[in-house]
């Protein structure tokens, strides 16, 4: 980049500066934040703040290696233990059952058919985008 | 933007898979590679109801964007659950 | 990062200078998306709306933007096909299922499959499709017989 007149190097100089004392000022404030984060990884798993639901996907979280419930779009329906999971609710299920519901016309009568078709997958990454609805697995208490 | 199946993902490059897309097509290949969106390129494939699909039976190489993408069915030597318990849990904290 | 493609001569032999730009903004590369060959490999294009486009590839990005050259579309109706000539398509991505790279060594069509001229794949094509209408309105037709 070319500096046209001298006139503009000066707020330049002195913007940089500004910028950088910024960036200073931000790391010395966000220190404990970050160190709290930190150590808050660091004490197990069995802390509060993980069984905590605070937010709808915290759910998901305690049903990590259970078996769950998952609807989807165009009328399927899966059964499987929940392996991984992130925010848009992508997912890697094992053991699953896949019900898919169709309905069919008869050529004749022109009745409605539902029909239910059934399989088992081993594993199965399934997309985010086609999720209406995920269930816990009931506890029975 | 989440990279734990991006990542999942890479890791397994050169291994086979069937990915079956929202239009109901079902494609069996090599995985190739995969980019952040999640669009996969697969290789030497060969489509599962070929009767039902003639056009494809030429295709030996194709890209699938990621979001027309329903279920792939992972190869069940291919998934490590622990790594991907871990990585899910350090995933739900950092999101 | 701008890249810029300049060609000179298209498949029918006319001049056409195509400029295309990619702007990628120095992101992230999305997919190591080299097809082999741009510009001699032909290509199947699925559309989210079911239709099949082929032709040569021009250009893709990382939206799956794609820019076929001398594309037709493949309208397939039971066991006859028509290749309708379409010309320079841009593709918007978002309407991209899949883009097949075609084996020039393998059959692009089933033996039993025979090319028909464009008139009469319309026609198929138009049956097909009042077939299928036909059933969904017989059935609300039918509704008020109640069958349950």
């Amino acid at each position: 980049m070319t500096v046209k007149s001298g006139a503009r190097v000066l707020p330049d100089v002195f913007g940089r500066f500004l910028t950088l004392s910024r960036i200073v000022a931000l790391k010395i404030l966000l220190k404990p934040l970050v160190y709290s984060l930190c150590t808050k990884g660091r004490t197990g798993m069995a802390t509060e703040e993980d069984s905590a639901v605070k937010e709808p996907l915290d759910l998901i979280r305690l049903s990590l290696d259970e078996r769950i419930y998952v609807k989807l779009r165009s009328d399927r329906e899966l059964r499987g233990k929940l392996h991984a999971y992130d925010q848009h609710l992508n997912m890697i299920l094992g053991d699953v059952e896949e019900i898919v519901t169709t309905v069919e016309i008869d050529d004749e009568t022109y009745e409605e058919i539902v029909r239910t078709t059934r399989r088992t997958v081993p594993f199965l990454f399934v997309r985010g985008d086609g999720v209406i609805l995920v269930s816990p697995p009931l506890r029975t208490a | 933007m989440t990279y734990l199946f991006f990542s999942y993902f890479k890791d397994l490059v050169g291994r086979e898979v069937t990915v079956e897309l929202k239009n109901d097509l079902a494609i069996r290949g090599t995985l190739h590679s995969v980019d952040q969106y999640l669009n996969i390129k697969l290789e030497n494939t060969r489509v599962v109801d070929q009767d039902k699909y003639p056009h494809m039976l030429s295709v030996r190489n194709c890209f699938i964007r990621g979001s027309v993408v329903r279920y792939v069915q992972l190869p069940p030597d291919g998934v490590d659950i622990e790594l991907l318990h871990d990585a899910t849990r350090r995933e739900a904290r950092g999101g | 990062m701008i890249t810029s493609y300049t060609r000179g001569r298209s498949e029918t032999g006319e001049e056409l200078k195509l400029q295309l730009y990619h702007l990628t903004k120095g992101g992230p590369r999305p997919l190591d998306m080299e097809f082999t060959g741009i510009g001699h490999q032909k290509l199947l294009v699925l559309l989210r709306d079911g239709r099949k486009l082929l032709g040569l590839l021009r250009s893709f990005d990382q939206f799956a933007n794609v820019v076929l050259e001398g594309a037709c579309e493949r309208v397939i109706v039971g066991n006859l096909y028509c290749d309708i000539p379409l010309g320079l398509y841009v593709i918007r991505g978002e309407n991209v299922v899949l883009i097949g790279e075609l084996d020039l060594e393998k059959e692009e069509l089933p033996s039993h499959m025979t090319a028909v001229p464009a008139a009469e794949i319309k026609r198929a094509q138009k049956a097909e499709r009042e077939a299928t209408d036909l059933k969904g309105s017989m059935r609300k037709r039918m509704e008020f017989l109640d069958f349950d």
